[in-house]
């Protein structure tokens, strides 16, 4: 039997504390452990940011203490730090695909044929996830800044149709999207930060919201103008705060009690 | 960018004659790391140059027009990093044509390590794993290899690549750096007294390895004027 083909994703979202940040990490880490059916392996692949330190860092900080195991493939860092990237990526149970150019995303993984890496991963039952161009970039096309300006950019076509981020948060992106639907290209899906989709096998995704008021949209052209429709969404409550060790909570109260009095700057 | 060794950079000011020359770096080959955008801005300082970067991930920042930025410049410098990255970011946005255009309009195009490999139509990546052949821009019709030291894995790799068919090319010891004018090489400087350039041929089954006589620009006698003295020795790699 074949593995079913799981994607979810994401309008746009962090690797803080917050509530609706937890209930993301939340829904990652269930879909990684039910691929697994034990403890996951969950890799971050932060290629649309240039690999930055501050992205694979708020991911450790999220997933580091969570039953799983945490890990992060950064092309620019192969120099310091050499992996096998097949093996690695087809030994996970989700990728996790960060946000940033989507353009520099699929460029960076053209020249290092990661995108067949991926394809493989889907077909075998490895989760993929993602947020903002880390979304996108399953489908034929999403709308993208990379070039300043929001424009169409090709993805990896493993999802039919289209992809918009940052629905609610970026009303040019919004705009240029509709029109770009509305003059021929494929429709699709436009996602509110905290917003998701997930796929499962070829069956059509169903949507998910971290933050009340957070939708996704079915977008489809008729007649030469893109319609939106909203999805019901399932909405995840978010995970209580792991609890802080006893040590760090001390620290933290007596540096907030240091500022206040003026000691420290 | 060399860490407390400006000859280099001095060198490279020196060549675009201009009294506060425009100087642009490109770190894309490190995914724009913040870190290297704050040495470049060190190494080259606003008293001595009108300093600028291109940030290909962050484009919302920084030029919009990078076609009219990059060819306004008196100085590109490329960054290191992963020469298979940088080409395939700067290939999306169109880099590679307008830096070939920069270059034909005399701008001085300069980097180190990725930044050196990708003027040439082929190189030697070891970025990562065993090294590898890669195609690069081709504006120098020949192949590079950097971090070329004697008993590397780069300079084996480097002689099997050239026995199989790569074209003849240069290769540099860190520190030593290839300076050509138009595609002829100029002179070979360093800025560390040891370091060395190099020229690799093919002779059929061997590859003939020449160092060239590098200049030194520690040396007090050093001046810009020295033409590219005859090649110091010979030696044939089996």
């Amino acid at each position: 039997m074949a593995a079913p083909r799981r994607i979810l994703a994401l309008g746009g979202h962090e690797f803080s504390s917050r509530p609706p940040d937890r209930a993301v990490c939340e829904l990652i880490l269930k879909l990684a452990t039910e691929r697994a059916g034990g403890r996951p392996k969950i890799c971050i692949l932060p290629t649309a940011s240039g690999d930055t330190s501050d992205l694979i860092a708020g991911f450790y900080s999220a997933f580091g203490e969570r039953p799983c195991d945490p890990s992060d493939l950064s092309l620019f860092r192969l120099g310091r730090r050499p992996m096998a990237l097949r093996d690695h990526l087809l030994a996970q149970d989700l990728v996790y695909v960060g946000g940033g150019s989507l353009v520099n995303l699929l460029a960076v993984w053209d020249a290092h044929e990661i995108g067949a890496i991926l394809s493989l991963a889907w077909r075998q039952g490895i989760v993929l996830a993602g947020q903002s161009a880390g979304a996108m970039c399953w489908f034929e096309a999403g709308i993208t800044k990379s070039s300043g300006k929001p424009l169409a950019a090709a993805g990896l076509g493993l999802l039919e149709g289209s992809l918009c981020v940052h629905y609610n948060n970026e009303p040019e992106r919004r705009a240029a999207y509709l029109e770009a639907v509305g003059d021929g290209m494929p429709g699709g899906y436009g996602l509110d930060d905290y917003a998701g989709l997930i796929w499962e096998g070829t069956s059509a995704p169903s949507a998910v919201t971290a933050r009340r008021g957070a939708r996704a949209y079915r977008v489809v052209a008729r007649e030469g103008e893109a319609s939106e429709a909203p999805i019901p969404a399932r909405f995840l409550p978010a995970p209580a705060p792991a609890a802080l060790r006893e040590d760090i909570a001390e620290y933290r109260r007596l540096t907030s009690m240091r500022k206040r009095a003026g000691w420290l700057g | 960018m060399e860490s407390g060794n400006p000859l280099l950079d001095d060198y490279v000011l020196g060549l675009t004659g201009a009294k506060r020359p425009r100087v642009c770096f490109l770190p894309s080959a490190s995914g724009d790391a913040d870190h290297y955008i704050v040495r470049f801005y060190r190494a080259f300082p606003a008293d001595r140059c009108e300093a600028s970067h291109i940030s290909l991930f962050r484009r919302e920042q920084g030029p919009e027009d990078l076609r009219e930025h990059l060819l306004s410049q008196d100085l590109i410098y490329v960054g290191g990093g992963s020469v298979v990255s940088l080409l395939g970011v700067w290939r999306a946005h169109g880099i590679d044509e307008i830096l070939r255009e920069a270059w034909e309009s005399g701008v001085i195009l300069c980097g180190l390590s990725a930044g050196s490999l990708c003027w040439f139509s082929e190189a030697v990546t070891g970025f990562h794993g065993a090294p590898k052949r890669v195609e690069g821009l081709g504006l120098l019709p020949f192949s590079n290899c950097v971090h070329y030291e004697p008993r590397s894995s780069r300079r084996l790799a480097y002689h099997e690549f050239l026995r199989e068919g790569m074209a003849p090319g240069y290769a540099a010891e860190d520190g030593a750096a290839l300076h050509f004018t138009g595609t002829e090489l100029t002179r070979v400087i360093a800025s560390r007294s040891e370091a060395r350039g190099y020229r690799l041929d093919p002779m059929g089954e061997r590859v003939v390895e020449m160092r060239i006589a590098t200049t030194y620009l520690g040396d007090p006698e050093a001046s810009a004027s020295i033409p590219l003295p005859e090649a110091l020795s010979t030696a044939v790699a089996a």
